[in-house]
């Protein structure tokens, strides 16, 4: 698996700190589902082959299971990907 | 006190920046310096060169420079992967940040290696070796590929140094330690190239030590001025220093291979054009004039050849220059088809000189000067698509040749992340 383009919704806050909160994702039939992010465990900022990235791990409530998943800021494009972990 | 130079070369660059890329940012799963793999240009389009190879690769015999069909033949289950422009720039521009961090003196000598002026900026390291190492494992924590770096106290051993064992090794090269480099062969040697060593050869030269201890004046008398150079080199003397400005170029040129070959002279014209529309764009950006327009021919056969002329007086507007290469052409071209199309220029005149005007010339310079600003302002703002010549609509010649295409900047991947 690649690592996929997704939407989210972020805040910014005054520092400029950045968080997301919401993540959609779309499930083998095609079919979005939006999750909330629970928590961060940690964020970190990236620069391999020169692309700066936050990368943050968070958790996600899937029914009752929490997963954990990484998603990357891509700060030039100002896209987020879900990468595999 | 005593001069401290590093010499900092990415192992097989284009290959390992495209490698990060694909691991880091597309997340895909191989890694291609782990895998027999190469950077190449496009068959189809006739640019079919091995640019960049991985170790494994090299132990097949592949070299950078050799054409695709003849790596494939030594290694079959070669990995091709497409040329990545903008890639290379955003991974030497974070590449040379690093380096900035450690010297406030950093001369980029290529995309991928640069020279830096170390001399009283290691001793909060301890000893060079330590520095260099800190840099090349930040380099490599950081931004996910390897480098070399080479020590010494002048460039050009640092640069010797840097070229011993890869990868992601610090090696130290000072001149008690020269011995190291006598044994390598000539061909090894900066500045020695295939055409020089075949002539040391010759005269019995086989090993950079060898040529260091070879009378001055028999090199002299074999080579001018050159084999003082390489004399001193081979002695591990060089005196340039570590110069951060890049130096201003001397000239400017651009060439293309046409994807077909070229048998009428009114497309090669057409070429031409799009090539003088480059090289004036160039010109008018670092705002420079040129008084000397060559044009370059490759034929289907490989044969080159050249031919050059004097303006009465410099310029940079395109029409003037292409008008100069037309006369060019039409004198040099003996009518095989062609296969590459270049225009250089050369004896810069820099800034705001007024122009001499010719009695007979009947060009409104002024006007067409006018005119080249406006398209490049316009451009330069709106892409270099947003304006072209009405010949070039539609036409099977890109409107601006030579240099990096722009398909050859973006990789074309089929599906993932695509932006940089």
């Amino acid at each position: 698996m690649l690592n996929m383009p997704v939407d989210v919704i972020a805040t910014f806050n005054v520092q400029g700190k950045i968080k997301p909160n919401y993540i959609r994702l779309e499930d083998e039939n095609h079919v979005l589902h939006t999750y909330k992010i629970e928590n961060i465990v940690f964020s970190r900022e990236e620069k391999y082959a020169g692309v700066p990235v936050i990368l943050f791990c968070c958790n996600i409530m899937r029914g009752d299971v929490v997963q954990t998943i990484h998603i990357k800021y891509h700060v030039r494009s100002h896209q987020w990907v879900i990468a595999e972990r | 006190m005593e001069n401290l130079i590093f010499h900092i070369d990415v192992n097989s660059a284009f290959l390992s920046w495209e490698a990060v890329y694909r691991l880091r940012i597309r997340g895909e799963k191989t890694d291609l310096r782990s895998i027999p793999s190469a950077v190449a240009g496009d068959v189809k389009k006739r640019h079919g060169i091995i640019l960049a190879r991985s170790a494994p690769a090299k132990e097949y015999g592949v070299r950078t420079g050799d054409t695709i069909n003849d790596a494939l033949k030594l290694c079959p289950n070669l990995v091709l992967v497409d040329p990545h422009y903008d890639l290379y720039e955003s991974c030497s521009q974070a590449f040379m940040e690093i380096l900035r961090e450690f010297s406030p003196c950093v001369e980029q000598y290529s995309v991928d290696e640069a020279f830096c002026d170390m001399t009283g900026a290691v001793e909060p390291y301890g000893s060079p070796v330590a520095a260099a190492t800190l840099m090349k494992d930040k380099i490599h924590n950081e931004l996910g590929f390897t480098v070399n770096v080479g020590i010494s106290t002048n460039k050009l051993l640092a640069k010797m140094a840097s070229d011993f064992k890869k990868p992601n090794l610090v090696h130290t090269l000072f001149p008690h330690e020269i011995e190291k480099m006598w044994k390598l062969p000539v061909g090894d040697l900066f500045f020695v190239g295939p055409a020089m060593k075949r002539k040391l050869h010759a005269l019995g030269i086989h090993t950079i030590g060898e040529l260091a201890a070879t009378d001055l004046d028999v090199l002299k008398s074999h080579f001018k001025k050159h084999g003082e150079l390489i004399y001193a080199f081979a002695n591990g003397i060089d005196v340039s220093t570590v110069s951060d400005g890049a130096p201003p170029n001397k000239c400017y040129g651009n060439s293309t291979t046409t994807p077909y070959d070229v048998d009428d002279g009114s497309t090669a014209k057409m070429v031409l054009l799009s090539l003088a529309e480059k090289v004036c764009t160039r010109l008018r950006e670092d705002s420079v004039m040129v008084s000397v327009v060559a044009v370059s021919i490759v034929d289907i056969y490989f044969r080159h050849s050249s031919h050059q002329l004097q303006l009465i007086s410099p310029t940079n507007i395109t029409n003037e220059i292409y008008k100069a290469a037309c006369r060019l052409f039409d004198e040099l071209w003996d009518g095989f088809p062609i296969r590459q199309l270049g225009i250089h220029t050369s004896r810069i005149v820099r800034g705001e000189t007024g122009k001499q005007i010719n009695l007979f010339d009947m060009n409104r310079y002024e006007k067409l000067a006018k005119l080249d600003k406006t398209v490049d302002m316009i451009r330069e703002r709106y892409g270099e698509d947003s304006i072209k010549r009405a010949v070039f609509l539609d036409g099977p010649v890109y409107h601006m040749s030579g240099g990096i295409s722009p398909e050859k900047r973006k990789a074309k991947y089929a599906d993932g992340v695509k932006s940089l």
